[in-house]
């Protein structure tokens, strides 16, 4: 802008000096200066250098606003890193130094930097935070796939009450789905009045100590199955959401699915039921004939000896019975001295034979052996092992009727050892099959043809195949008989 | 004319025991060794009394109550439950469900039998005296057979039964 100052400077001069040529023409002061031309000339030269003068300070300046117009249009095309780049300093063509421009470029170009510098600031900021959200997404994901992962059902609710989550395991229970059921009362979502309480009052509750129940709910086939649900409250969440002073704050509750305890509960209560009445059944015909015999019912000899060979009969019924009892009792509970050796198969089969025979004997049972004649050695207990072929065989004598036959083979059989029981008794039918080796269960229709504790097969399963890691296998044809296969590993390989 | 009884259980000792003595006291007694054969022999000729068992093959103590009970001429016969369930069967429900008028739980005492017995349907003849005082036949309802189911270890049952004068009497044995 100096140009500018200076222009009027420079036509003054100009104006002067084309003055003072007039009057030194006019006068004639100036020899030489006489002639008209030469004041012309004089005139001329003084107009043109003051043109040329202007053209000059007007070229000047306007090559500062190219300048300048250059240096903003490089400020533009930069990126915000190069300006804070102090290392090498931007990029930028420098102003002169005389230039009017100077200043304020300085200040345009301080006003970015600072922008810049706060753009770079943001970004930063702004990927730190992208940082920690994928971080915290991750761990969502991670977190929902190890709830997902959980198959016991687990609900949350919030303090209105509302579902805040559900595993898959609890949307497959209550047949919904979280992803859309999210903030619905918990009430319409899951259809057991007791579970929603349990969540509702868990949730109101001072304690944050855990509760548990045992609650009924049923499935979509309206079967119903037991769970223990224990509830708890959640901790408050901080920040907006409470400081509405809701006394509430929400619970989540874990379900456990006790169904096969109950049944195994009920079952035992079963089992202590069943023992009861096998035990009294002995009892009632002791006591009975006691008191007849006390009474002084029994009036001659004869009566006398029925009624104490009936007490003594019925006495021993009831000793075998708490016998077998105890037998299946402890073997179950471990308690029974396990003693195993490497024995010859064959060897306690003929055993069992020898203790059997009497008693097909008195039926007239043809009983019959096929060993095989191989070594079969087995890695068995030798009693129990005796216990359960006797069983078996002794149940074969007694459901074939008078002249039957009972035989008793062994083999080797796909490198295992094996032997079976085959009677021509009453055999069983498939119902009955899927319940023989339950303890206590006796044939309705074949109770009579035997005294028995119903305790024999049982005993005879648990010991091949809880004990020595065998398996004992059933066939039979109603009618015409049942053949008991058992199976043991050989020596050398345990199950 | 001798009163009959009908004894209806699976336990052959049981029926034996029972039926001694009753017949000792004099009783007709005709032994069933299950439900069906009972019912068979009910339809025949009616008892005086029904002595059963709760658990039998074929038809048990309770299907046997049933038919007994929907069968117009038998629906008034009296009925006494011989049976080792005791405490699962409360004897104040089968009275009021099915008009039984004792149970008896096993191992049960003959003497007491035929001391129940007696006093439903008095003396194994007509007019003869028993040894405890009749009850009148028309309350049959009223003469429940609450005998308690034996308390773990107890080695003494009480029998009571209530009558609508509240009178109450209890038999130890």
């Amino acid at each position: 802008m100096s140009a500018l100052k200076g222009k009027p400077f420079v036509i003054l001069a100009a104006l002067a000096l084309c003055a003072a040529s007039a009057v030194a023409w006019s006068t004639g002061v100036l020899p030489g200066f006489g002639s008209w031309p030469l004041c012309l000339g004089a005139l001329g030269a003084g107009v043109v250098l003051a043109c040329g003068w202007a053209c000059c300070c007007d070229r000047h300046s306007q090559g500062e606003l190219l300048i300048l117009q250059r240096y903003l249009h490089a400020l533009d095309q930069l990126e915000p890193h190069h300006l804070l780049d102090s290392v090498n300093g931007p990029d930028l063509p420098p102003l002169p130094r005389g230039s009017p421009w100077r200043e304020l470029a300085g200040r345009v170009k301080a006003t970015f930097a600072k922008s810049a510098g706060r753009l770079e600031d943001l970004q930063q900021a702004r990927t730190a935070l992208e940082i920690r959200c994928q971080r915290a997404t991750r761990q969502y994901e991670r977190i929902k796939a190890i709830l997902a992962g959980v198959s016991d059902p687990i609900i949350a609710i919030d303090h209105y009450d509302e579902l805040l989550l559900a595993n898959p395991a609890a949307e497959a229970l209550f047949r919904f789905d979280a992803s859309g059921a999210e903030k619905r009362a918990i009430a319409q979502l899951v259809r057991c009045q007791k579970l929603v309480d349990l969540l509702t009052t868990s949730g109101r509750r001072k304690s944050t100590a855990s509760r548990s129940e045992e609650i009924e709910i049923a499935d979509d086939n309206g079967r119903a199955q037991w769970y223990r649900v224990s509830a708890v409250k959640l901790p408050a969440s901080g920040g907006g959401e409470t400081q509405d002073a809701s006394p509430a704050s929400g619970a989540v509750a874990v379900l456990r699915d006790i169904g096969a305890q109950k049944a195994l509960q009920k079952r035992n209560a079963e089992f202590v039921s069943s023992v009861s009445h096998e035990m009294k059944t002995p009892l009632a015909g002791i006591k009975a004939y006691v008191e007849l015999l006390v009474d002084g019912d029994a009036e001659d000899e004869a009566t006398r000896e029925e009624f104490l060979n009936v007490i003594s009969s019925q006495a021993d019924r009831l000793q075998r019975l708490v016998e077998n009892l105890l037998n299946l009792a402890r073997i179950e509970a471990g308690v029974v001295q396990v003693n195993k050796q490497s024995r010859p198969l064959n060897e306690i089969l003929e055993e069992a034979v020898h203790v059997v025979q009497p008693s097909a004997e008195a039926k007239e049972i043809k009983l019959t052996t096929d060993l095989s004649p191989l070594y079969l050695g087995v890695l068995a207990d030798r009693d129990m092992l005796l216990q359960a072929a006797i069983n078996l065989l002794s149940n074969a004598i007694k459901y074939t009727p008078q002249g039957g036959q009972v035989t008793l083979r062994s083999r080797l059989s796909d490198d295992q050892a094996l032997f079976e029981v085959e009677d021509t008794g009453v055999g069983l039918s498939e119902e009955d099959c899927q319940h023989v080796f339950e303890k206590f269960y006796r044939v309705k229709k074949d109770e009579k043809m035997a005294s028995g504790t119903g305790l024999g097969l049982p005993l005879a399963k648990h010991i091949v195949e809880d004990v020595h890691g065998g398996r004992l296998t059933l066939q039979s044809k109603l009618g015409v008989g049942s053949t008991f296969t058992v199976t043991l590993p050989k020596v050398g390989q345990m199950g | 004319m001798t009163k009959r009884i009908i004894l209806c259980d699976d336990e052959i000792h049981i029926l034996r025991a029972a039926e001694f003595k009753l017949k000792r006291a004099g009783y007709e007694v005709t032994i069933a060794s299950d439900g069906q054969e009972a019912w068979e022999r009910i339809k025949v000729q009616p008892p005086d009394i029904l002595v059963t068992d709760c658990q039998m093959p074929r038809l048990d103590g309770l299907g046997l109550i049933r038919r007994v009970r929907e069968n117009p001429a038998t629906r008034h016969l009296p009925i006494l439950m011989l049976t080792a369930k005791g405490y699962e069967l409360p004897s104040e429900e089968l009275a009021r469900q099915w008009n039984v008028m004792g149970v008896i739980p096993k191992p049960f005492s003959p003497r007491e039998l035929l001391q129940t017995v007696e006093k439903i349907l008095g003396g194994a003849r007509q007019g003869e005296p028993t040894a405890s005082p009749v009850m009148a036949p028309a309350e049959p309802a009223a003469l429940v057979g609450a005998v308690m189911p034996r308390a773990a270890g107890a080695s003494e049952c009480a029998t009571e039964y209530a009558t609508e004068r509240g009178a109450s009497r209890a038999a130890t044995l």
